[in-house]
């Protein structure tokens, strides 16, 4: 018997699977970052819009390129449903807070496909993934480091436009 | 048709490859279905998204069918409950056999 299956696809259907979840994942944390966006840009914190604006893309970017990886391994990726984004914040650092969340789901979800695809012996996913792991490290960072200038500046007014000064879209 | 190898049976459908023509056949009962690779990938995609649960549930799924269009809906299948499970299983175990699923509880890869 020939390997019919196995020649038009080089990753496991559970990495599939996994990676499919993924790509939902990116592209609702893509969504959500717009409708931060846009709360910023309504209320003139016009560098934390900018840095939304950013990280929406940066996030579609994540998703592309899971997307194709699935189909350049033969796979079948699922264009996601998105929907349920949430547009309702207190403040720019309840803003912040979420987004950090957001980043640490991301971080696990991206931690159990590695720990699975290590488990049913696919490398190459796991070896994929590695980009993604340090990526998820920084972006944490990235979110903490402004999270503490509310900390350091404070919640006021003018601390609020201060702090928004400082959050550089890279 | 061309000389078919059988690769997995269940209670109620049989999964066969076929080497020279490159594609695989799902005995269905009623009806042979010839499946290309990314054909076979979206029927184990339609049958995943099934919910089960649904079927059980008098308002959502009263009867508890499931219409199943398959290859670009060239073929038109109505399955009870039980028939999708199956259905399930049959791919469940061929997709390991065919060694491109890492798990399956009940079945041992082919050497
Ligand atoms: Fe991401
Ligand atoms: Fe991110």
């Amino acid at each position: 018997m020939k390997d019919i299956a196995r020649q038009q696809m080089s990753i496991k259907v559970e990495s599939m699977d996994m990676l499919n979840a993924q790509i939902q994942m990116e592209g609702k944390a893509s969504a959500s970052y717009l409708a931060m966006a846009s709360w910023c840009d309504q209320r003139g914190y016009n560098q934390s819009a900018s840095f939304m604006y950013q990280q929406a893309a940066e996030e579609r970017e994540h998703m592309m390129k899971i997307f194709k990886f699935v189909n350049d391994c033969g796979g079948s990726a699922l264009s996601p449903e998105i929907g349920n984004i949430n547009h309702d914040f207190t403040s720019l650092e309840e803003v912040f807070e979420t987004a950090l969340s957001q980043e640490i789901e991301v971080t696990k979800s991206i931690n159990r496909i590695v720990a699975g695809a290590k488990k049913n012996s696919d490398f190459g996913v796991e070896n994929f993934l590695q980009w993604f792991i340090t990526e998820q490290l920084e972006e944490e960072k990235t979110m903490r480091d402004i999270l503490d200038l509310f900390e350091i500046m404070g919640r006021d007014g003018i601390a609020l436009k201060l702090i928004d000064e400082r959050i550089k879209a890279e | 048709m061309s000389p078919m190898e059988r690769i997995h049976s269940t209670q109620y459908y049989t999964f066969f490859q076929s080497d020279k023509e490159r594609c695989f056949y799902i005995d269905l009962g009623q009806k042979v279905v010839r499946l290309s690779f990314c054909q076979l990938l979206a029927l184990r995609q339609r049958i995943w998204s099934i919910n089960i649960e649904n079927h059980f549930d008098e308002d959502i799924n009263p009867h508890g069918l499931e219409i199943l269009a398959l290859c670009n809906r060239e073929h038109l299948f109505v399955l009870n409950t039980l028939e999708v499970l199956d259905l399930k299983e049959l791919l469940t175990g061929a997709f390991f056999l065919l060694d491109i699923a890492a798990q399956t509880p009940s079945l041992s890869p082919r050497v």
